[in-house]
């Protein structure tokens, strides 16, 4: 088997998002200090509350260490030397309509796969397109209103929704919370806000498409979605970048609030720049999510699908506080050429008859070091709490990991924990049966892949799923051991 | 021997048998038949006590006693015997063990002596015979690991050793092919005397063909809609539920 | 929270005590583990392997090393069950109190203090170079200290019939707390097939601690069969810390059981050093009262073909509280490992806590690696089943409890240590009603 090419070839596969948009950008100067905190809230017109709770953070931050890299091997990052605010220019007071975009924006998310005119857009799906440190464009804003769901990014709400964003933001992620929540909360440029009122089934998939263009920038997008008392809503949160050859920083920030009996399903397929052949540049991506289940019988459901960045650092979690509350985590991470992937979920059952389920399913190949982190803490009061994890790691080839870090807390006795791990490699055995039956060697490590990854993708919105899927097999092109 | 009047159960408040009546005689064979979701396991479980079974309205007289104010284990005692249609594995206790403790503690209960292990061996070795099981099973932990029909077999075994009053089998033919459902047939008619009452649940004819019964009932949405003897099963097993349904929905 | 300056100050009121070395190659290995203690970090839950077990009131209290080996025992010695009987008290080897003589003359049992003093050379090559020193405050305290403890050594081809039993023992509780700090350094050359068994005893004390390290070479084709019950007293301190070094096709095959102690924890290190070779690591531990059992084990896959499993089962009840901390490493060349690690716990009280984190650190990929973890109650449909037979509540829980247990004990080859240990689990699970 000419095992050695193949993984020369899986290597060298192209990352097709990787080109850059030629546009005119209003970019701060790389360094940060207090000014550049007041120079981010003056571009975007914030009242006094907002800036203050940004200096609030920044000076909280100034206080803090960056975390010990756990099973992650990272050069330092120089704070000093990112860009903490870079628009395009003509993007000017934020979106109107369509008309006022760049026709380049438009032509590059058009690139992505994502059409931003709505006639041309996925059926049922409202996008909200941020470019670097802004929204450029959202889609079926009109629509959405007649439900009465508030879609837009968070700039806009700041100023339309304050008493939303006052009452929600920061309290499930604070900004003492961790080092890059923190620096979030202070330098945070755009993201998106979405509040669905009670009783409301938000009619179509909401999704934001994030894009970091500019070179030497940081992109610090900031997710809030509150779905009220028995209100449903699915969205669906993309990401890439071009391909250069620095390390960039991705330090977001997702906050969900379930009230009583709402559902809130978020989705994520991450195709940040994962770096050259060598390990040269890509994505630092080190994303704080959270889901707080507030309301009983309230429901929170993560699914990813992770194939980019140089770094991922990301643990979606849940809070389940409400009783009889759901908290699930479905997860696909690969890792090829020098990618390194910790991930994982923490569940923090706090109510009575709580449940979660953890699907964690890792793919590990040529140079790639996958690693599943995952926290179950089962508090005093979580009667009849039940936990299910299945963590499963894939290898090909014989020079990368995977590995498994549960941590398991449980505080109640009528609680109830299973965890499972497995590490296994596609065999000859399932090779040969395949191509005894005339599959090519690729098509066949590519279906059992697929297959591996079953029961997350299940989880994934139609065409998701399908776009995850593909990405899937580009990342995993020519990937034999 | 055993008197059910108006009984009402609901499992996790829904309410699964809808009063129903039984009278089961000393040395009778009753079988009670019905389509799936009719409540048939709900009644073998609330005869034998499981918990989670909420008694509304009714009662359950088993020889004069109110069978519904007992614990599991006193039931047992005074001569309750449920074969499980899933006989739940117990790793890492010792079938010998087990029965051991289970036919001491019937004994004590009943006010008898407890046997010794040199009786016990003996008594164990007979009945093991008489249902086949392999004695290597008897060194294995409880269940665990055995394939189906070794599982009933081990169940009809307990009930040799256990000499019950009323012997209760849930669905005991489930699982098993013809050869097992032969074994433990046969196992279970060696155990028919005028002094001991059967009480079997089934989906299917099939397992009467084996065991004889004097009466058979349809359960059907938490109650019996009809009673009658072997014939009545012969005539489900041509028809199916859905005549019965139907003429008890046009009544 | 452990200070530094906390844990140092404590290392040093303990290393005051220590005598001149009777020998300088111990000396050197003494001052480097002396030294390492004033660089390690503290033991708090800062570092993950001591996340969840908090030492803090250990280090609150002071302790006297016992440096030298006391006069005689006035406690009785319980009976063994094997011919081969050695008894320790304090951590001193009691030639009085043991029992060699049905040795095979060519096999050295008996004290590592006289084996050093005596300048055996496989002390002196093999003493420190299987448990790193500084792995952490207390093995680095057990090394700085060194004086007595098992030395075993079986040559080439040996083959033991009977178990060696080993019974720790502790004389009457001083002004001062005292520590027993046995070291222990076994050997089996090629060949070479021994059981082992151990008893941590109380014997006259009850507040004491016990810090033990232990040093298992097992050369090529080398089989141990390693059974520890661990039955300190419940205001005891007990660490045990066991490195392993096994050659090509060696097997090792440990079981502990851990029911005393106000705080126990159980170290296993294994590393294999050539193919072929396997580790079998099994535990039980019960723990209730206000008590801590902690287990952690670190076993490395650094060479092909090699196969490990680890099952460890935990009873607890009232407030104890158990801590499990199991990592396999699969290193970059060790194709065709196995290794399947599971830690069940059973929780039989409202007050009971668990923490509990099976890793998996994989760099190869043929190879078969799983973990698995529960944590919960007994099922209540087996209550059920149990009292559905006749057999009252209370019984039912007890038996379905040695059952869960069985698991572990019925792993013990030696049939009377395995009634004993029966009869143990039954004394706990008696007090529990």
């Amino acid at each position: 088997m000419s095992t050695q090419r193949e993984l020369d070839d899986l290597v060298k596969a192209g990352y097709e998002a990787g080109f850059v948009t030629e546009v005119e950008s209003d970019t701060l100067p790389p360094g940060l200090n207090e000014d550049t905190i007041r120079f981010i809230s003056a571009k975007k017109k914030e009242p006094e509350w907002m800036l203050e709770y940004r200096l609030k953070a920044y000076r909280h931050w100034l206080t803090m260490e960056e975390p010990d890299w756990a099973h992650l091997k990272i050069d330092p990052i120089d704070y000093q030397a990112i860009s903490y605010y870079s628009a395009p220019k003509k993007a000017g007071e934020g979106p109107k309509s369509l008309d006022e975009v760049d026709p380049e924006l438009i032509e590059t998310y058009n690139k992505l796969g994502i059409p931003l005119e709505e006639q041309k857009a996925l059926a049922g799906v409202a996008v909200d397109a941020v470019f670097d440190s802004v929204s450029v464009a959202t889609t079926f804003r009109e629509e959405l209103a007649k439900a009465g769901v508030i879609f837009c990014s968070i700039s806009e709400a700041v100023h339309e929704y304050p008493e939303l964003v006052k009452k929600y933001l920061g309290s499930v992620v604070p900004h003492t919370d961790n080092f890059f929540a923190c620096l979030n909360a202070a330098v945070f440029s755009d993201g998106t806000f979405v509040y669905v009122p009670e009783g409301v089934r938000c009619p179509m998939e909401l999704s934001t498409y994030f894009r970091i263009n500019e070179a030497k920038t940081g992109q610090f997008e900031r997710t809030l979605i509150i779905a009220d008392k028995c209100a449903y809503v699915s969205y669906l949160e993309g990401c890439t970048a071009p391909m250069r050859d620095e390390n960039q920083l991705h330090a977001a920030v997702v906050e969900l609030i379930a009230l009583e009996d709402a559902k809130i399903k978020y989705s994520t397929v991450q195709n940040w720049y994962p770096g050259d052949e060598n390990g040269v540049g890509g994505i630092y991506n080190f994303v704080t999510k959270r889901g707080d289940c507030r309301g009983d019988r309230s429901h929170i459901s993560w699914t990813q699908v992770e194939t980019g960045s140089a770094i991922t650092w990301k643990y979606p979690s849940c809070i389940l506080q409400g009783d009889d509350s759901v908290g699930e985590f479905y997860s696909v991470a690969v890792t090829r050429g020098w990618q390194q992937a910790d991930t994982g979920t923490k569940m923090y059952h706090f109510g009575r008859n709580t449940r979660s389920t953890i699907v964690s399913k890792g793919i590990s190949a040529a140079h790639g070091q996958n690693a599943y982190r995952g926290l179950v803490r089962m508090g005093p009061k979580a009667e009849n709490a039940r936990n299910h994890t299945q963590c499963d790691s894939l290898l090909i080839g014989d020079q990368c990991g995977a590995h498994t870090f549960p941590y398991i807390e449980v505080r109640n006795p009528t609680a109830k924990v299973e965890h499972e791990a497995t590490t296994s490699k596609i065999s000859e055995d399932q090779l040969f049966y395949c191509r005894q039956r005339g599959l090519k060697e690729e098509d066949a490590v590519s279906m059992i892949v697929n297959g591996f990854c079953k029961e997350v993708f299940n989880e994934l919105p139609m065409e998701f799923a399908v776009e995850a899927r593909k990405l899937l097999n580009i990342t995993l092109e020519g990937a034999v051991g | 021997m055993l008197s059910i009047k108006n009984l009402h159960v609901n499992v996790e408040g829904k309410e699964i048998l809808r009063g129903l009546n039984l009278e089961i005689g000393k040395g009778e064979v009753h079988a009670i038949m019905g389509p799936n979701g009719s409540g048939k396991s709900t009644l073998s479980y609330v005869l034998a006590g499981r918990d989670g079974y909420e008694v509304t309205e009714g009662e359950v007289i088993f020889e004069g006693k109110n069978l519904l104010e007992m614990e599991p284990e006193e039931r047992a005692w005074a001569g309750v015997f449920l074969a499980m249609q899933y006989p739940v594995e117990l790793p890492g206790v010792n079938n010998m063990t087990f029965l051991r403790e289970a036919l001491n503690a019937v004994r004590k209960g009943r006010g008898e002596e407890e046997l010794d292990a040199v009786a016990f061996m003996k008594l164990i070795r007979e009945k093991a015979e008489l249902v086949k099981l392999p004695e290597k099973l008897l060194k294995r932990s409880v269940n665990a690991g055995f394939s189906g029909g070794e599982k009933k077999r081990n169940e009809i075994l307990q009930m040799a050793l256990l000499e019950p009053k009323l012997a209760i089998l849930d669905e005991t033919d489930s699982g098993l092919d013809i050869d097992a459902l032969r074994v433990v047939a046969e196992g279970v008619n060696s155990l028919r005397s005028p002094e001991r009452s059967f009480l079997v649940i089934t989906h299917y004819q099939r397992l009467l063909d084996y065991i004889e019964p004097d009466h058979v009932h349809v359960l059907a949405h938490g109650q019996i809609i009809r009673s009658g003897d072997k014939s009545l099963a012969l005539e489900l097993e041509e028809k199916g539920y859905g005549w019965i349904l139907e003429e008890e929905a046009a009544a | 929270m452990i200070t530094a300056e906390l844990q140092k100050s404590w290392a040093r009121s303990l290393l005051e005590a220590a005598p001149s070395s009777p020998a300088p190659w111990l000396e050197a290995l003494q001052r480097k583990a002396g030294e390492a203690i004033e660089q390690l970090p503290p033991v708090n839950r800062k570092q993950e392997a001591w996340r969840y077990t908090n030492v803090e009131p250990l280090l609150k209290e002071r302790f006297q090393p016992v440096v030298s080996r006391p006069a005689g025992y006035e406690g009785e010695v319980p009976e063994a069950i094997t011919p081969h009987r050695l008894v320790f008290v304090d951590g001193w080897f009691m030639p009085q109190l043991s029992d060699v003589a049905l040795l095979p003359q060519e096999v050295t049992a008996g004290s590592l203090a006289e084996a050093i003093a005596a300048g055996d050379e496989r002390v002196k090559n093999r003493l420190g170079s299987v448990a790193e020193p500084d792995a952490h405050l207390f093995t680095a305290i057990n090394t700085a200290l060194v004086n007595d403890g098992l030395f075993l050594h079986l040559p080439a081809g040996v083959k033991l019939e009977s178990p060696i039993e080993l019974f720790w023992l502790n004389s009457t509780d001083g002004e001062t707390p005292r520590l027993a700090q046995p070291r222990n350094l076994v050997i089996l050359e090629p060949g070479a097939e021994a059981v082992l068994l151990e008893h941590h005893l109380p014997g006259q004390g009850g507040h004491y601690l016990h810090n033990a390290v232990s040093e298992i070479v097992l050369d090529p084709g080398a089989r141990l069969a390693h059974y520890r019950i661990q039955d300190e007293s419940e205001q005891a301190w007990h660490f045990s810390r066991a490195a392993l070094d096994q050659g090509s096709d060696s097997s090792y095959h440990g079981i502990t059981l851990a029911f005393g102690g106000r705080l126990s924890r159980t170290e296993y290190e294994t590393r294999f050093t050539a193919e072929g070779a396997s580790c079998t690591l099994r535990g039980l531990y019960t723990v209730g009262d206000d008590k801590l059992q902690d287990f952690h084990l670190d076993v490395r896959h650094d060479v092909p073909h090699c196969s490990s499993r680890e099952q460890f089962k935990g009873l607890l009840y009232g407030k104890g509280r158990a801590v499990f901390d199991g990592r396999i490493l699969v290193a970059r060349d060790a194709q065709k490992s196995d290794a399947e690690l599971t830690n069940d716990n059973l929780l039989l009280t409202r007050n009971a806590e668990v923490d509990t984190k099976p890793q998996l650190e994989i760099y190869a990929d043929d190879v078969k690696a799983s973990h698995g973890t529960t944590v919960g109650q007994l099922e209540p449909e087996q209550i059920f089943y149990l009292r559905a037979r006749g057999v009252p509540q209370q019984r039912a829980v007890h038996l379905l409890c040695e059952g869960f247990a069985a698991e572990i004990i019925e792993h013990i080859t030696v049939e009377p240590l395995r009634d004993q240990a029966l009869a143990r689990l039954r004394k706990t699970l008696s007090q529990l009603d």
